[in-house]
């Protein structure tokens, strides 16, 4: 059993995520930055579906009633077990009754921890991924108690695993394909949005993050249509929201740019005040899956 | 030829159709249609397929290159007509119109200059077409409010609205199927769970159906939450006659 002593800024319990009931409106959800969920599952042998705790800017404390096999990836936290530094981006053993902590990030937002056998958690709709109204929480809170999973047969890598390309989150280029109403913009507004510099706003979230700016652009509504995890819409007043992995399924406003899926994990590690900028990709020479 | 969409990539592994930008019943009989078409021939090409009032998109398997998915459903020719259309349901949703629940119900009458009666009327007389479930996990946008109950919606969104309640937005009506924020007109609340994540289907009402509200009293609105409790509610449900 892990206890949750400190809870974080935004922790919670993630997967891959949650499909086959965008047409009943449930969103998609699971990690933010899915590569490095997958990375911190494969750190400790498990499958990239297993459910990992995905926390953000100012991490948990969690204290270990049984011995575990973790890795952690992500951004740049520094997990310490009793007050020992521990590497990021490798797994590590910890002994019953210890305590886990990861500070703050110097680099980076959003960190996973996989625990060797996967997070026991409730799975609807076919994912664990917290979304509250689907599953019974958005959050984990202090005194919370979290099991490892000790059902079916756990993957038994026992050789100490490391990640090969650890990111580094350096780039503020945001990859964009045109989004479905793109083509109808001016082309005026269309050279602003390739060229402008967008810094994040604190109000960000895992729904939506919102882009601050100083042009003149703007968007009429359409009439309500599907929109997806890395779509970039724009208001009728210039507002610029890239919808995230708790993104509604549809939405009113003009699709802009659609995210590829390797810029939604990047702009999942940007924070509150850093600058992006869009850049436009053609989907015919894009061979990234 | 509002019958045939236009194919667009909307990132790298969806498409999107698009029909004429109209909120129109036959229109969005095609989208239906076509979306079934295409989640019972192409299994092995898709996750999941999402439709709204005029639009569907196809959410492919990574690896299924999205671009040569367009060639092939162009060059499938997709006729739905021979598609046997699915018997339609009107489904009965009991509302508790008292000010209770329904905060806002007064200022809608007095801004159209109705009684409150006059307005549970009117918004209990149409059958509601569910054109597709967005917004919220469960949350149907309906078809059909009357013209005289159009109302703005609030300029200031409440930050929590309890779920079964039911609302008017501009020229829209819809039932909050779960906690949330908002900021429509509340004139009611149903006592049915309408989203319920433990079952599949999650939602209780979906695209193609039609519902229709009943206005109840307040000890019907218990007596309904104490049968649904014991589980012994059932659901109103009748075939629909266009």
């Amino acid at each position: 059993m892990i206890k949750i002593i400190v809870s974080g800024l935004h922790s919670s319990l993630q997967d891959l995520g949650r499909f086959g009931h965008r047409d009943c409106g449930v969103p998609v959800s699971g990690a933010m930055d899915l590569r490095s969920a997958a990375n911190a599952n494969a750190l400790v042998g498990n499958d990239p579906n297993a459910t990992v705790l995905e926390f953000m800017a100012s991490g948990p404390v969690l204290e270990f009633n049984e011995a575990a096999v973790i890795g952690i990836s992500g951004a740049m936290f520094s997990p310490k077990i009793d007050g020992k530094n521990i590497g990021m981006n490798t797994s590590v053993g910890i002994k019953e009754g210890s305590t886990l902590s990861f500070g703050s990030p110097s680099k980076g937002l959003r960190a996973y921890l996989a625990i060797k056998g996967g997070f026991s958690a409730s799975i609807m709709l076919g994912s664990s991924s917290y979304y509250k109204g689907v599953t019974e929480e958005g959050r984990l809170r202090k005194n919370d108690t979290l099991y490892i999973d000790q059902s079916g047969d756990k993957p038994s890598k026992t050789s100490r695993t490391v990640v090969k390309t650890v990111l580094r989150f350096d780039s503020n280029e945001i990859e964009v394909f045109k989004g479905p109403e793109f083509d109808s913009l001016p082309r005026s507004i269309q050279n602003k949005l390739k060229n402008a510099s967008f810094t994040i706003d604190a109000q960000s979230n895992r729904m939506a993050y919102w882009l601050e700016h100083s042009e003149d652009i703007s968007a009429k509504d359409i009439i309500t249509a599907p929109v997806q995890p890395g779509t970039v819409q724009i208001t009728p007043v210039g507002k610029v929201i890239v919808l995230m992995r708790d993104a509604q399924t549809t939405g009113g406003y003009a699709r802009i740019f659609q995210l590829s899926k390797s810029a939604i994990d990047l702009l999942a590690q940007k924070r509150a005040g850093e600058k992006v900028s869009f850049k436009m990709i053609d989907p015919l020479f894009h061979t990234h899956t | 030829m509002s019958r045939y969409p236009t194919y667009k990539m909307f990132g790298e592994h969806t498409i999107l159709l698009n029909w004429r930008e109209k909120i129109d019943l036959d229109i969005h009989d095609q989208v239906f249609l076509y979306a079934r078409f295409i989640s019972e021939n192409f299994p092995d090409e898709i996750v999941e397929t999402a439709i709204a009032y005029q639009s569907l998109v196809v959410y492919l398997k990574t690896g299924i290159n999205a671009q040569l998915f367009i060639d092939t459903l162009i060059g499938r020719k997709i006729d739905v007509s021979e598609l046997v259309t699915k018997k339609k349901q009107l489904i009965t949703i009991p509302v508790c119109y008292d000010p209770e629940f329904g905060p806002d119900i007064q200022k809608i009458a007095s801004t159209h200059n109705q009684t409150i009666s006059e307005v549970i009327e009117r918004h209990t007389t149409p059958n509601y077409k569910v054109y597709f479930l967005g917004f919220l996990p469960g949350f149907a946008y309906l078809g059909g409010l009357d013209q005289q109950l159009y109302t703005p919606r609030r300029s200031m969104p409440r930050p929590f609205i309890e779920k079964g309640s039911v609302g008017i937005g501009g020229t829209q009506t819809g039932i909050y199927p779960i906690d949330s924020p908002g900021g429509w007109n509340i004139i009611g609340r149903t006592p049915l769970h309408l989203f319920d994540a433990t079952k599949d289907p999650p939602s209780m009402i979906n695209a193609g159906d039609f519902i229709k509200f009943q206005a109840i009293n307040r000890s019907e609105f218990d007596l309904l939450q104490i049968e649904i409790k014991a589980g012994t509610f059932r659901w109103r449900k009748e075939m629909h006659h266009d």
